[in-house]
């Protein structure tokens, strides 16, 4: 479980997050959705040590997460991001790999888990030889999934990983991540702003806006009792049909 | 890591084994034809000598005496009084022996010529104006004057005329004594200073201007050395004593910038004709020759650009890890490149000698600047995206700099040293000024004899050098770069 407590995270003059308290299940698929600059990328780096908490912390299982502990916490999380984030001076194989092969993992292991990563992600094994520029955007960020699962994190965290790819490409693995995450059952934490997407894959819904969670819950939640009138409209600019207010 | 440097520079330079007399001449011909001499006696009489030939000025040569870069040179009596010894006004030769022996520096006998400062005009010029004295200068404030840039300085030269004949004029340049005849034989300039024994006094049919207040002190030729030196070398350079008057000096001068007789080869028909001396005098052909100065060049540029990278490479990473030192680091870098590089090179004589150490060292500073420049901006533009993720993925500091930084960066670092290479081919020619050779060597003569054919010999290798190295960095880069 991944427990954010009162948390407040600040930069230069701004404030990104505004004592944000959140439990994270385990085995459980969670969206994070609100307009930009809610806070909800930022809500993922606290996570992952690209951020710290100006007051509060972040508990990753039992532990606090702090410089000292951050590095090995980071093994066991898996973080995609909208461009990707491939090197570009490594191939696909080498990208997957880099963080095993830091870890000094026997090299037997290491062919035998991309082999399995190519099947999950179904990618055809020999575009693993080339490097991320000559691969589509949709092959990229299926090797940067095969990058994040590498090390067989429990928790999977996903900044827009569908956001910069064409609608058809993007339907097409939005099929394929449900599938996936069906059959890993591992933790997902999912950012997106597209509330259609966030009720394909999640099972709880964090809806933000500057800097604070306005609402969670199910699609149905939201739908059927929106908390305020920002989530209201937020649901009306997503085409989602609410019902009238009775307030 | 100064010291570093400068042992490393110091294994670099052959340095003079404990019995060579090494033998200095200033960067004129006068004073190369004489250290050739010296040189040829001195291998005649079974001494070990070599000649450091052109090593710039005054300053370069007794500060390298002093420090025994430099063991004998030819000097004059003028020189040591007015520039040396400037604050003791040492009236005898007397006074100025004693002097000299304080330093440890003992002198020969005169050689028996006065080579004193004159200035000249073209004749034509002079007698249309009917000036035969310096006095006569007063009277046509507006002649242009175009003196060496040692004379335009020094107390003895240009400020101590125009204080004695207080003279008013305004048009008043510094140039190569060398090209200052040519300026005057195009009429571009109208009076310059001269060597009483320079050959193109006659060759240009200029008039040297009487000195009728008796402003200029005598320059007697004769050799000093460090007293440290054998007596045979001594009593080899005393053979030297009022053998050499000043229309003979004249001639050999002649021969050498006049006829392109090589300085070797008119010392050596001296003193076969004079002393009765027979040398030995060894040519080069060109080819080795070019051999030479691009093994001295290739040394100079490789190690000081070795050095930089290794110093410059990890400064830049470490001003882009630490932003507040990379400002101090950048600053300074800056500084150090807008110093002019004679300049830094002078500076570091009394520190390092003459040859390849402050060559090297002067190299080495400028090339810090593009590859500390270059390796930080290299990190600092890498996108927050990759280093976002090299993060995420748990690999420790040193292993993102390893595997994702550096070799992102590895095409804007490399585009450094590219610039540093570049740059240093040509700024080593400026090693010839103290003794470090390399393709500066043959320009440098060749502009002290109007000889286009030796400019070439070093320009045209110097530019192919740097062409090759902007060549092999695209290769090096080609071949292992793959980011974009």
């Amino acid at each position: 479980m991944i427990a954010f407590d009162n948390v407040t995270h600040a930069y230069e003059h701004a404030v990104a997050l505004r004592d944000v308290t959140l439990h994270i299940d385990d085995r459980a698929t969670t969206a994070l959705i609100g307009p930009s600059g809610c806070g909800k990328s930022t809500l993922l780096k606290l996570i992952v040590g690209l951020a710290w908490p100006s007051r509060g912390h972040v508990c990753f299982g039992a532990d606090k997460i702090t410089p000292a502990n951050v590095e090995r916490i980071r093994h066991r999380i898996g973080y995609v991001i909208q461009s990707g984030g491939l090197f570009p001076h490594l191939s696909a194989r080498e990208n997957v790999t880099l963080a095993a092969r830091h870890l000094r993992r026997e090299s037997r292991w290491i062919e035998a888990r991309v082999a399995e990563l190519a099947e999950l992600v179904q990618l055809p094994a020999d575009l693993l030889q080339r490097f991320p520029g000559d691969l589509s955007g949709g092959q990229r960020q299926r090797v940067s999934l095969m990058r994040a699962l590498m090390l067989d994190p429990e928790f999977l965290l996903l900044d827009e990983p569908l956001g910069a790819l064409d609608p058809m490409v993007r339907h097409g693995l939005q099929d394929d991540l449900r599938a996936l995450f069906a059959r890993l059952g591992k933790s997902v934490v999912l950012v997106t702003h597209d509330l259609a997407e966030a009720a394909f894959f999640a099972d709880r819904i964090v809806l933000m806006r500057e800097g604070q969670i306005v609402q969670q819950g199910s699609y149905d939640d939201l739908r059927s009792q929106p908390a305020d009138d920002f989530v209201r409209a937020f649901l009306v600019a997503q085409r989602v049909l609410v019902p009238a207010s009775h307030a | 890591m100064r010291r570093a440097i400068a042992i490393i520079a110091a294994l670099f330079c052959a340095a003079p084994t404990s019995g060579e007399v090494v033998v200095g001449s200033k960067v004129f011909t006068e004073s190369v034809i004489l250290g050739e001499l010296a040189t040829q006696l001195l291998v005649g009489d079974r001494i070990e000598a070599r000649h450091q030939r052109e090593l710039g000025g005054t300053t370069v040569l007794w500060s390298g005496l002093l420090r025994g870069d430099v063991d004998c040179y030819p000097e004059y009596t003028g020189t040591l009084r007015g520039e040396i010894f400037a604050q003791s006004s040492l009236r005898s030769d007397d006074e100025l022996r004693r002097a000299l022996a304080q330093q440890h520096v003992w002198a020969s006998q005169p050689l028996g010529f006065n080579n004193t400062y004159v200035l000249g005009m073209r004749r034509d010029v002079a007698a249309q104006r009917s000036i035969a004295k310096l006095s006569d200068l007063g009277k046509h404030p507006d002649l242009r004057l175009g003196f060496s840039n040692e004379f335009i300085d020094r107390g003895d030269g240009w400020p101590g005329v125009k204080r004695a004949y207080q003279l008013t004029h305004t048009d008043v340049r510094g140039m190569a004594h060398d090209l200052a005849y040519r300026a005057i034989a195009a009429q571009s300039i109208d009076v310059t200073d001269l060597y009483s024994t320079d050959a193109e006094i006659a060759y240009y049919d200029l008039v040297a201007l009487e000195d009728d207040r008796a402003f200029f002190p005598a320059y007697d030729a004769l050799f000093i050395c460090r007293d440290d030196v054998s007596d045979a070398t001594k009593h080899a350079l005393n053979r030297l004593a009022h053998t050499i008057d000043a229309s003979a000096m004249a001639r050999m001068n002649a021969r050498a910038k006049l006829d392109h007789v090589s300085e070797a080869q008119v010392a050596a028909d001296f003193a076969s004709q004079t002393l009765q001396a027979s040398t030995l005098v060894q040519v080069d052909s060109r080819a080795s020759r070019i051999a030479k100065r691009t093994l001295e060049h290739l040394g100079m540029v490789g190690l000081s650009l070795l050095i930089a990278v290794l110093v410059a490479v990890p400064l830049g990473v470490l001003a882009y890890r630490a932003p507040r030192f990379g400002r101090v680091a950048l600053a300074v870098a800056d500084v150090l490149q807008t110093i002019p590089a004679l300049a830094l090179l002078v500076f570091l004589i009394p520190w390092l000698g003459i040859g390849y150490a402050p060559a090297i060292v002067a190299l080495f500073l400028y090339s810090l600047l593009p590859i500390l420049r270059n390796t930080h901006a290299g990190l600092a533009d890498l996108p927050r995206d990759l280093r976002e993720s090299a993060t995420a993925l748990g690999l420790s500091r040193s292993a993102q700099l390893r595997f994702v930084e550096l070799p992102l960066a590895a095409r804007s670092i490399l585009a450094g040293i590219k610039t540093a290479a570049v740059i240093n081919v040509g700024t080593a020619t400026l090693g010839a000024l103290i003794g470090a050779g390399g393709y500066g060597q043959p320009i440098l003569t060749g502009i002290r004899l109007d000889d286009i054919g030796l400019i070439l010999e070093g320009a045209v290798p110097a530019a192919l050098l740097a062409l090759l190295a902007q060549g092999a960095f695209g290769a090096i880069e080609h071949r292992w770069v793959k980011a974009k």
